[in-house]
């Protein structure tokens, strides 16, 4: 460990290394040398509070029920951007997309089932049916029969969520579809892959830092900044094993996984929305959406220099883009708002 | 008729015929060819004037094996005079060879072949959809790269046969009411973000009538009337365009006041469209002709990363 003056900074949540560090500063070490302060990997991959991104969060209760979804929100104009994040990850997902979205429109992030701080009766009930009722429920409860323009983004799961969700119409105000990084035909390849890649991943941290290094580390998040928002919340602590482990038990839940993405190009191409398709580095386009494409059905944006949750990787690109696509769409608060659309804009003399 | 002196003439006839076997050029006799392109192409009007007969053909994309087709069934440059409008590089595997062979016809037939420009001749485009790659890959450097994107800055954006089929690559523009409108602008630069010619590589016509906002994320929706409306401005017959694909390989639209070409078959190798030309003659009749996928030979699998997530 570094005897830098560092050693002095707090550190959240950090127990266990403060003390052995207070010690440090009448060490025999404490004489060496001024170094460029460098960071203890503790402090490099400390937690980080939501409360620096989002302006609040919330438990919305859906009545009639046992169910207490979490959301967290930002923003006090302009559309409505209803995140869902992918299986496994949490609303923090998109915590630093959210700090800059907002100063365009108002941004919510909730907790899906299973997930986060959300809690219901059956966290291991991640039909796509179920979730996306789970939506519906949660915009019904923040605003009543009128909502705002709604622009609704999905990564991975989420985002079969939020195609599930816009494909059956019942969102009075939609105004937008963006799908982050999910294709029907290499998600449908990869499912036979799942529980090993699941039971490959590290299980058990020590700490909430050994965690956050670890998603940065293993490459699943490229951006320390947004693991140390995001990652603590996808943690548990087990009483008895007397370490963290992943909140959501996703390799229970295989049953589900084949409903998430059959049939999710068409549906995605059946939306009557405008939609944006982000994907990251390469082109996997299946053959329905290769066709819808190249006839112009939706925008595809290829994210480069990024892993599969863009919205972390590359937070300022993705509210770039996400407020390009409302704007460019003229999605106002309240809808959409274009002074003049489909009349011609010119006429004959 | 044509500009190039004929002692260079067995030597682009030699890279012709090296290029229709597949076998892309040398950076620098791809230099060479580019430098005699762009003083063909810089003298080209931004609506370039076209005679019948012609054979008006859509995006290509790379899929050289499926040029090689088209020219098998349309008959070979220059027995038969050609009119493409852009789209020749990005997501096939050959758009070395294809660009470079359409380039070198250009030079050696100027006044027999026409090639447009599409929205993927772009440094900003090609960077993601595969022709940047591939030229690292094929020369292990950007400069060929370079080279055509700093060519594909002179690609006329349109074309007028027998002063009556307006071809383009994309669509109309609500910026764009006469032809001359077209003729008056700077083409020489990148395809930008907005704007007219923004809007002539990436509108598309629609169902709807009137403007409307591309889900593209470019250029514009045009409906029937803004078409007809253009067409009764211009004194336009038709309009040919590209950029969509249509599975039978064309497409009427806005009763018959628009035509869709695509001339990639099976695109990305895994669409299964039909890919069409259309022919028209002397007397300005019009013939489409549809062919399908060449036969393949070793050509590499469609194998797309499967990505080691799904959640």
């Amino acid at each position: 460990m570094d005897s830098s003056n560092l050693s002095s900074l707090p550190e959240d949540g950090a127990e266990g290394h403060t003390k052995q560090q207070e010690d440090q500063s009448v060490s025999a070490f404490a004489s060496k040398p001024q170094r460029p302060p460098s960071q203890s990997s503790s402090e490099k991959y400390s937690p980080k509070d939501w409360s620096e991104y989002f302006d609040k969060e919330e438990d919305v209760k859906i009545p009639d029920s046992d169910n207490i979804f979490h959301v967290y929100m930002a923003g006090s104009e302009g559309p409505v951007v209803f995140c869902l994040h992918g299986g496994g990850y949490s609303g923090l997902s998109f915590a630093l997309s959210a700090s800059k979205i907002k100063e365009k429109a108002r941004v919510v992030a909730m907790d899906l089932r299973g997930h986060g701080k959300s809690l219901t009766d059956n966290d291991l009930d991640l039909s796509v049916e179920t979730m996306c009722n789970d939506v519906l429920a949660v915009i019904k409860e923040l605003y009543g029969n009128s909502p705002p323009a709604i622009v609704l983004v999905g990564h991975s799961m989420g985002g079969s969520v939020a195609v599930h969700v816009a494909a059956r119409k019942t969102v009075s105000n939609l105004a937008g579809l963006v799908v982050v990084d999910v294709v029907e035909g290499t998600a449908m390849a990869s499912l036979i892959h799942m529980q090993k890649i699941l039971s490959g991943r590290m299980q058990h941290f020590p700490s909430i830092e050994k965690a956050i290094e670890w998603s940065v580390r293993g490459g699943s998040l490229r951006n320390i900044d947004s693991a140390r928002v995001s990652i603590p919340t996808t943690l548990k602590y087990d009483d008895s094993k007397k370490c963290y482990v992943y909140r959501t038990q996703l390799e229970d839940t295989e049953q589900y996984w084949k409903g998430w993405y059959e049939g999710l190009s068409d549906t995605f191409l059946s939306c009557p929305v405008p939609k944006l398709l982000l994907l990251a580095g390469t082109d996997r386009l299946d053959r329905s959406l290769t066709i819808g494409q190249m006839q112009g059905k939706f925008q595809m944006v290829l994210v480069r220099h990024t892993g599969h949750a863009i919205q972390e990787d590359v937070p300022d690109e993705f509210a770039t883009l996400i407020i390009n696509f409302i704007s460019r769409n003229r999605i106002g608060p309240n809808g959409v708002e274009i002074p003049g659309l489909r009349k011609p804009a010119f006429s004959k003399p | 008729m044509d500009s190039v002196p004929s002692d260079s003439h067995g030597n682009l006839d030699e890279q012709i015929s090296q290029l229709m076997q597949c076998k892309p050029l040398s950076e620098q006799e791809v230099r060479v060819l580019c430098e005699k392109a762009k003083e063909i192409l810089m003298v080209e009007s931004n609506v370039q004037p076209v005679k019948s007969p012609v054979t008006i053909c859509g995006d290509i994309h790379g899929q050289f094996h499926d040029l090689a087709e088209l020219f098998r069934i349309g008959g070979k440059c220059p027995d038969t005079n050609y009119l493409f409008m852009g789209d020749y590089v990005d997501r096939g595997y050959y758009s070395v060879e294809t660009v470079t062979l359409l380039v070198a016809l250009k030079v050696r037939y100027p006044q027999r072949i026409t090639i447009l420009r599409g929205n993927h001749e772009s440094r900003q485009i090609t960077q993601v959809y595969g022709f940047y790659d591939e030229c690292l890959r094929k020369y292990g450097n950007a400069n060929v790269w370079k080279i055509f994107t700093d060519l594909f800055d002179y690609f006329p954006l349109t074309a007028l046969v027998e002063s009556e089929i307006f071809c383009l690559h994309g669509g109309l523009s609500p910026s764009i009411e006469t032809l001359d409108n077209i003729r008056n602008f700077d083409r020489v630069q990148e395809v930008p973000h907005e704007g007219p010619m923004c809007d002539l590589l990436w509108s598309d016509p629609d169902d709807r009538c009137g403007w409307g906002i591309s889900p593209r994320g470019a250029g514009y929706t045009f409906g029937q009337d803004i078409s007809e409306q253009f067409n009764h401005t211009n004194n336009l017959k038709l309009i040919a365009r590209a950029h969509q694909l249509v599975m039978e390989g064309y497409n009427w639209g806005h009763d018959q006041k628009v035509v869709t070409i695509f001339s990639a078959p099976n695109y990305c190798y895994r669409c299964g469209n039909m890919a069409s030309i259309l022919e028209v003659d002397d007397c300005k009749g019009h013939t489409f002709i549809q062919f399908e996928p060449a036969p393949r030979r070793g050509e590499p699998d469609v194998t797309r990363r499967t990505p080691d997530y799904f959640l």
